[in-house]
């Protein structure tokens, strides 16, 4: 029987919102895939277009980023900048033919633990139906 | 670009020599204290750029070794302006001659804070291109022919591959910020260049120089639109061209699978100004395990390591900037067409963002503003709905 392909996959969420819908989530024991990685930031908007490409070029199979939604930026603006940043990376790929529908972008708030589970659940899904990221077998990256 | 004030460039052998007697002439008057400008080498097989003093171009032999219209680039002159006023403004009025990618360059840069316009006063002109720097050293008369050929059909032919498909050679549409002078060379045939004035600067020098006025550029201005649209077509057919040849996975890495690792097009690229480049950090410089775990995964690892990554984050890093200069192909030791992928690249992010590089100082960088409402294709929508596979 041929082995259930398992993605691996780099879940940034910001420190204030982001990380707060885990913590939500972990009170009322909600599971969300445990190949779903969870990497903390301090804002969506510190993380820069390197951050997002490094980890689908050396082995992840995708990558969603959560923030808070707009308006409750602990920084004011820094969920508006990760989606210019998401948007040039996501231009970027498609340009290139490199699957951009590998980068998701959702606002989820500190108190939205079921949403939480439910991106890292569907963006899982999503990925398992667009197989595994041909770059992160590639030798000559 | 509407002019504030047009004149007519006195006369000179040829346009290259009638600028630099006119540069002698402001140099002389002391309307400025220094020139920046691309001057060929004491050896004569190359161009470089030098910030001449005042004093100095009273010399004839000095500045007749001006080439203001240098037929290469080897360094992009706003990286050469850059490297005068990055710690602040010029305490000297200098006059520098530009390309118009070099001139946006230099807006670009100094939106960035990596230049300051003060007391710059800039000169550009319509630019039939530069010849590839490979070309020139393996033939300079040859490659200086091609040039002046393209000077006189505006055809590209022999030039870089991005100024064959350069849309943006003159000041024509350069709606928000025009240099201080543009020289109109194009259709002007045996005729004298136009000198247009971009600024109050630019005006105020045209009047004290008691330049002979010129009313009549709608032949140029048709002329240079002319030319644009077919550029632009061209443009249009290289980039359909190029997308079929680098598109995808294999393609792209085939692509790039020739690159060393040498980061030349970072350091001839104008925009690339961070003082730690991210590429060159420790941040990629890891344990030997790291490098072993990454083999064991992929089967292999390319040595220097991060090609890609280079590439792609350089392109997240610039393509909104990018200027289609073509510096970074000419700088490439492998020939790699990396110039035409990035440029393709910012095209459609530049569009994206609707901005246009070099074209206004008050434009604000796309990645420093931001609109509440926009990019909503670029955010993955809740769909409260969602029901996992496989779970009920």
């Amino acid at each position: 029987m041929k082995e259930e392909f398992t993605p691996r996959i780099i879940y940034f969420l910001c420190n204030w919102c982001g990380s707060g819908g885990s913590e939500t989530a972990a009170a009322h024991h909600l599971y969300y895939p445990e190949n779903v990685i969870i990497s903390r930031v301090n804002c969506t908007g510190s993380l820069s277009t390197v951050q997002m490409l490094r980890p689908l070029i050396e082995g992840a199979d995708g990558v969603v980023i959560s923030g808070c939604h707009p308006g409750d930026c602990h920084y004011n603006d820094g969920n508006f900048r990760a989606r210019r940043r998401v948007a040039l990376v996501k231009s970027i790929l498609s340009t290139l033919g490199l699957e951009p529908e590998r980068i998701w972008f959702r606002y989820v708030a500190h108190s939205e633990g079921r949403r939480f589970v439910d991106t890292a659940v569907e963006f899982n899904d999503h990925i398992k139906k667009l197989g595994p990221n041909p770059l992160k077998s590639r030798r000559d990256t | 670009m509407s002019p504030r004030r047009v004149g007519l460039l006195p006369r000179g052998k040829t346009s290259g020599e009638g600028i630099s007697d006119f540069l002698r002439g402001m140099l002389d008057r002391g309307y400025f204290d220094a020139a920046l400008l691309p001057m060929r080498v004491p050896a004569g097989d190359s161009f470089a750029w030098v910030l001449l003093s005042g004093w100095a171009a009273q010399d004839r032999s000095l500045l007749s070794a001006a080439a203001p219209f240098a037929p290469v680039m080897p360094v992009q002159g706003a990286k050469s302006l850059s490297s005068i006023t990055r710690q602040g403004k010029s305490t000297q009025r200098i006059v520098a001659v530009m390309r118009p990618c070099e001139w946006r360059a230099a807006v670009e840069l100094s939106k960035l804070q990596q230049l300051d316009l003060a007391n710059i006063f800039v000169i550009t002109y319509d630019c039939p291109g530069v010849v590839p720097l490979s070309d020139w050293l393996a033939d300079p008369s040859g490659a200086k022919q091609l040039w002046e050929r393209a000077l006189e059909d505006w055809q590209g032919e022999g030039m870089r591959p991005l100024c064959q498909i350069c849309d943006r050679f003159s000041m024509v549409d350069q709606a928000g910020s025009p240099p201080d002078l543009h020289i109109g060379l194009l259709g002007r045939g045996d005729g004298r260049p136009l000198l247009l004035a971009g600024s109050r600067w630019g005006e105020e020098l045209l009047e004290e120089c008691e330049v002979a006025p010129e009313e009549e550029i709608k032949d140029w201005e048709e002329w240079v639109r002319e030319a644009t649209l077919r550029r632009r077509e061209k443009r249009r057919k290289t980039f359909r061209e190029l997308s079929s040849q680098v598109k995808g996975y294999d393609k792209l890495l085939q692509t790039f699978g020739k690159c060393i690792n040498c980061h030349n097009c970072m350091r001839a690229c104008p925009l690339c100004h961070c003082r730690q480049c991210y590429f060159e950090s420790s941040a990629l410089k890891l344990d030997p395990q790291n490098y072993i775990r990454r083999a064991e995964r992929k089967g292999g690892l390319k040595l220097p390591p991060d090609t890609l990554l280079f590439h792609l984050g350089r392109m997240s890093h610039i393509a909104l900037s990018c200027l289609s200069c073509g510096s970074c192909e000419d700088a490439c030791p492998m020939s790699l067409p990396v110039g035409q992928v990035v440029s393709l690249v910012a095209q459609e992010a530049q569009e994206l963002f609707d901005y246009s590089p070099g074209e206004s100082m008050e434009a604000a960088l796309p990645l420093v503003a931001y609109k509440e409402e926009e990019l909503a294709w670029a955010e993955k929508p809740y769909l409260e709905t969602y029901r996992a596979e496989g779970r009920s």
